[in-house]
């Protein structure tokens, strides 16, 4: 049955794209997580990639989440003597993390996860005029 | 002689079956709008040319004032206009908003079959006097 291929696919969509928001949040609440030790390297924001696979038993290109990658950019160095993550210099490494970028991607994920929504949508109500076709 | 026998039957049995594939092809679309390299696809449109040709009624013109109408024989489908697609930096090119169109009327175009097809169901059901 096709339709049931359409909103598995779909859903593989969902699932991907709450998978991204799940790193979404984990880099907004980890924006200023710093190091441990003194000097050590701080949170590094992470990201996600998505790969399209072909699932064999349904016969279709599902997405899934593929490796989720770090942000190899700069850390933002603060000057702040009295922090206990402060190295020699007194300089402290803040993660990498945009706060206006990463909203920027919730709102994308957002967005995508209400597309797919909106194909399980229409997908059901096709499925539901076929069953119509019985009662008429 | 089975249902799908009957030509008009057939050909929204087929019309039936291209749009759940054309949904299929939608909604992996939709789901790999974020996946790079990803490029939007969709189907050709079902060819009935030949279907409608063998039972091509001509029209009858009652007026000479009226403009000659033509028997509307073979499709007249707009041809998938391919190129307009608009390729992001990481080489995706689907538009969730060209997605949620077409998905709109492919929903609609399918509504519209499948009363079609209870429609020609009701005209059997007239003729063995069931209606």
């Amino acid at each position: 049955m096709d339709f049931l291929k359409s909103l598995a696919i779909a859903a593989s969509g969902l699932h991907a794209q709450i998978g991204r928001m799940e790193i979404i949040s984990e880099n907004i609440a980890n924006a200023d997580s710093t190091a441990q030790t003194k000097g050590g390297d701080p949170y590094r924001r992470k990201i996600v990639t998505f790969t399209s696979e072909l699932d064999r038993s349904l016969g279709a290109n599902v997405v899934k989440l593929g490796h989720v990658e770090t942000d190899s950019s700069d850390f933002t160095v603060r000057h702040e003597p009295g922090n206990p993550a402060a190295d020699a210099n007194g300089d402290v490494k803040y993660p990498n993390v945009n706060a206006l970028v990463e909203m920027t991607d919730l709102r994308d994920a957002q967005r995508s996860y209400e597309a797919n929504l909106n194909v399980i949508t229409a997908t059901r109500r096709m499925l539901q005029r076929t069953i119509d076709i019985l009662k008429g | 002689m089975p249902i799908t026998d009957i030509p008009i039957l057939s050909m929204l049995h087929e019309r039936m079956e291209w749009h759940q594939e054309r949904q299929r092809v939608l909604a992996e679309n939709v789901a790999n709008a974020d996946t790079p390299n990803y490029h939007a696809r969709d189907l050709a449109p079902p060819d009935f040319s030949h279907e409608v040709q063998r039972a091509s009624l001509a029209l009858d013109r009652t007026n000479p004032s009226h403009i000659t109408g033509q028997a509307s024989g073979g499709s007249q489908f707009a041809a998938d206009s391919g190129g307009r697609y608009e390729i992001r930096p990481r080489g995706n090119s689907v538009t969730h908003e060209d997605e949620m169109m077409k998905a709109a009327s492919n929903q609609m175009d399918y509504d519209a079959v499948t009363s079609l097809y209870t429609r020609s169901l009701a005209l059997i059901k007239i003729a063995i006097g069931k209606a």
